[in-house]
């Protein structure tokens, strides 16, 4: 009996998927829940999983293909070998089948043995792409370095797509569906906003004493290193309800002001940038911003971010200065009207009084919706937060 | 000072430390293996607790009291009378401090062989980089890009009671008896204490054990922990469960011991008292406090999966880890960071190391019991095989006690055996090798067993499982 493998219902807010990777081949023994297929979507990558056990027979829809809600991606039948053991239970030999059943079970895990796990591990070979080809379903030496090979071989023919495009000196490699996604918002960003950027320096001196003297104790108490971040978030928040415009979007020729502030943290993952999102942050503590924000962090570099985590926000902070950047222009993330750069944390002399002090600064920037956002907010808003970051018992006095 | 450079310098020449020494060796590091173990004439002794006074020499004197045992009560069903069986203790130790000279002398060729700078001392380690040595010829420093530690663990000792190792004695003088204790006390009976208890009450003294837990061996699957009670406990010693000894008084020629029991407080009056209830990591003098390096509570070295230290370049390895504190997984993770240290894939798979107490019969493991099996909510089939059913077994004259096998229900993935019977040490080898191969129970019931053997009772476990033993 044949089965398809479908696509699910993808949310309201994904209009289409593409085929990213087939994990399993046509022809391949497969188990029910096993992922088969790897479908990326503009927000995340959906893993689909086996309807049923059996083998492959067909798949429809080849990698890079468009795909949508619903469609059929490939077929399965169920396995002759299920088939053959259900003929053998009608059999009176009880102890032939009992063997069986046995040798079947046996079957369904692939085996290794310690010298194979060591070659995976330190070939880093998924084992689900091994085939096994030694007795009762086991991976041999020679199976890992067949997948090893293969893995090679597909990276070298990846950076070797079409060919006959192709001179001595480009190399044409079709965008994924989220970068692809990326690039539209972004050139959609600067074409129908008025964009500026404002920028501001801060002094990290305070934060960097805070950091230094509790983070120990706050690892200790919260599970969860304490970061910059989490101050930025809370400081933005502040600046926020100072000037609720900064946490509205344009429709129409309407200005829609959101009442709860979902805070983006831009973060960048293997696949391109994601920005998930923490809900109602202004509702949370320094400690539980700093978790969310790692425990999204982490999901992002998986790819396991689901729908929820990636929609909703109503302002971006995004931090350059992981990477080392100095100063940026941070593009603003649709609908959103502003979105707030981080940047490297760097020693500069600067002068206190009449004096020439060491201290650790960092330049901020921030991009914001000229249509809706003037000029002088813009200053406000940044030396709020610049005001919170230095001196940051203001947090606690609301001022 | 006299400074020598190495890729790696191994402090501890146990089966981790020399191991890892040698592995680092075979794998082209330049390794220098510090050791501060000396025998009786001050010369050094390599091979740590296992060689000196672990391992191998209580094996000599479970072997030597084993063959005393057989003469004096199970030869005579075999056709063989002896007139007279005398026991020469003098002869017995020092057969085995033959074997243990032999085997560390052996650990110095090996050593030698493969180009490991041996240094006989007392390391301290001053940084990430730099071990300093006292030794008798003149202090050293040794530096390094990677220090290994591996010095092992100590007996634990009692609160209360201070070993004088005469009459308050420890595991390593419990190998040097110079007589038989008419009355042997014996607070633990965990391996040791029975390892011990066997020894000297084969060889005729009365041995009592207190042990503060209420179970006999809760270690142990439940099925062996059942059987070995009702066989080793009608040997000849005594285990008193739930008993907490609360206080002992040294006499002038025996030791009284009050003990807390569930009939309440008693005293016995013994020879000699044995105190067997747990080893502690041995970290004297490598300066680790001074260094920053983590210990837990109780003074194990803290290491991750990679057995890294909290300082970078700082590995530990064996029983100054805590686990298992077992010679062959202290070996096992030397090679795994010495591999690591080569960029390699260092591997260890704690869930196939073997477990064995040489009582006799022998008790041996590997995987998780019956009771945690339930406890993780593993789906599990079982099988199991008594040494009864055995020609081998019968013609031995050795039919107590069973091989158990557990598999995965649905996968019949072998995940644990448990075997307590005669040569048991041995036959749990085949168990590992199917357990670290991810084998099934079906693999090694279609595997052929010599005839007769011991190991056809791993076959007819393994059958058993699927409901087809053929000879029981």
């Amino acid at each position: 009996m044949n089965i398809d493998i479908k696509i699910p219902e993808f949310s309201e807010s994904i209009s289409e998927g593409t085929v990213s990777t087939w994990i399993r081949k046509v022809g391949d023994h497969v188990d029910e829940g096993e992922t088969l297929v790897e479908i990326e979507t503009d927000k995340v990558v959906l893993e689909i999983p086996s309807p049923a056990t059996g083998v492959i027979e067909k798949i429809i829809k080849d990698e890079n293909e468009i795909v949508n809600s619903h469609e059929v991606i490939g077929q399965l039948s169920e396995s002759s070998q299920n088939i053959a053991q259900n003929n053998q239970l009608d059999s009176d030999d009880k102890g032939v089948v009992s063997e069986n059943n046995a040798n079947n079970k046996s079957d369904n895990y692939k085996k290794t043995g310690p010298s194979v796990r060591k070659l995976i591990e330190e070939k880093n070979v998924d084992i689900a792409s091994i085939s096994a080809t030694g007795k009762n379903n086991r991976i041999t030496k020679q199976d890992v370095l067949v997948a090893y090979s293969k893995d090679q071989q597909s990276n070298l023919s990846q950076s070797s797509i079409d060919v006959a495009n192709r001179n001595n000196e480009i190399e044409r490699v079709p965008m994924s569906g989220l970068r692809k996604k990326i690039s539209d918002r972004l050139v959609a960003a600067q074409q129908e906003y008025a964009m500026l950027t404002t920028f501001n320096e801060v002094n990290m001196s305070q934060i960097l004493s805070i950091r230094s003297k509790n983070k120990d104790k706050f690892l200790e108490q919260h599970g969860v290193k304490l970061g910059f971040m989490s101050f930025f978030v809370l400081a933005a928040i502040e600046a926020l309800k100072e000037y609720p415009v900064y946490n509205a979007s344009v429709e129409g020729s309407d200005i829609v002001y959101h009442r709860y502030i979902n805070v983006g943290i831009a973060v960048s993952a293997e696949r391109g940038l994601v920005v998930p999102v923490v809900r109602n942050a202004d509702a949370k503590s320094l400690s539980s911003i700093e978790l969310e924000i790692n425990k999204l962090a982490a999901k992002a570099r998986e790819n396991k971010l689901s729908i929820d985590e990636l929609t909703g926000g109503t302002f971006t902070i995004t931090n350059g200065g992981v990477f080392g950047s100095m100063l940026s222009t941070p593009i603003i993330n649709p609908p959103q009207s502003a979105i707030l750069g981080m940047h490297a944390i760097e020693k500069r002399p600067i002068v206190e009084g009449d004096e020439i002090k060491i201290a650790p600064m960092m330049y901020m920037a921030l991009s914001y919706d000229h249509r809706i956002i003037d000029g002088r907010e813009a200053v406000l808003f940044l030396s709020h937060v610049k005001r919170i970051i230095e001196d940051p018992i203001q947090l606690l006095l609301h001022l | 000072m006299k400074k020598s450079n190495f890729d790696v310098v191994v402090i501890g020449a146990g089966p981790a430390g020399y191991v890892c020494a040698i592995r680092c060796a075979q794998l082209g590091l330049t390794v220098a293996c510090v050791d501060a173990w000396s025998d009786k004439n001050n010369k050094p002794s390599p091979g740590g607790t296992c060689l000196n006074v672990g391992c191998i020499p209580s094996k000599a004197l479970l072997d030597s009291s084993h063959h005393y045992s057989f003469l004096t009560n199970y030869a005579a069903v075999h056709g063989i009378t002896t007139k007279e069986c005398d026991i020469d203790i003098a002869k017995m130790l020092q057969r085995k401090n033959k074997i243990v000279k032999t085997l560390t002398t052996g650990v110095k060729g090996l050593l030698k062989k493969n180009k490991v700078t041996f240094v006989h001392g007392i390391a301290s380690i001053k940084s990430a980089k730099e071990v300093h040595i006292t030794k008798s010829d003149g202090d050293q420093v040794l530096v390094a890009e990677s220090i290994v530690i591996a010095t092992g663990s100590k007996p634990l000792e009692l609160g209360f009671l201070s070993v004088d190792q005469k009459q308050i004695i420890d595991s390593s003088a419990a190998l040097e008896l110079g007589k038989v204790p008419g009355h042997l006390g014996v607070i633990g009976a965990g391996v040791i204490g029975l390892e011990m208890a066997s020894v000297w009450s084969r060889l005729g003294a009365k041995v009592t054990i207190w042990e503060a837990e209420d179970q006999f061996l809760p270690m142990v699957d439940k099925d062996v922990a059942k059987q070995a009670s009702k066989i080793i406990l009608s040997q000849g010693f005594d285990v008193q469960l739930n008993s907490k000894v609360q206080a002992v008084i040294k006499n002038k020629k025996s030791v009284t011991v009050t003990v807390l029991g569930a009939e309440g407080e008693s005293q016995t009056e013994v020879d000699c008292l044995l105190v067997a209830i747990g080893r502690v990591a041995n970290t004297e003098n490598l300066g680790l406090s001074d260094l920053g390096l983590a210990q837990d509570s109780r003074g194990f070295v803290e290491v991750d999966a990679q057995w890294k230290t909290n300082i970078e370049g700082i590995y530990a390895i064996g029983d100054v880890i805590g686990g298992a504190m077992l010679a062959h997984k202290g070996s096992e993770e030397g090679v795994a960071v010495a591999e690591q240290l080569t960029n390699q894939h260092g591997h260890v798979n704690y869930a196939a190391i073997p477990w064995i107490i040489y009582t006799w019969p022998e008790i041996a493991w590997v995987g998780d019991t019956e009771q945690q099996l339930q406890i993780d909510n593993v789906d599990y089939k079982t099988g199991s095989f008594p040494f009864t059913a055995l020609g081998r077994a019968r013609a031995m004259g050795d039919t107590e006690g069973m091989i158990k096998f557990i598999a995965d229900a649905n996968t019949d993935r072998l995940l644990s055996v448990h075997i307590i019977g005669p040569s048991a040490s041995e036959l749990i080898a085949e168990a590992v090798v199917a357990i670290e191969s991810e084998l099934t129970a079906a693999d090694l019931a279609r595997t052929i067993h010599g005839h007769p053997t011991l190991a056809e009772g791993m076959h007819e476990a393994a059958l058993d499982l699927d409901g087809r033993a053929i000879h029981y």
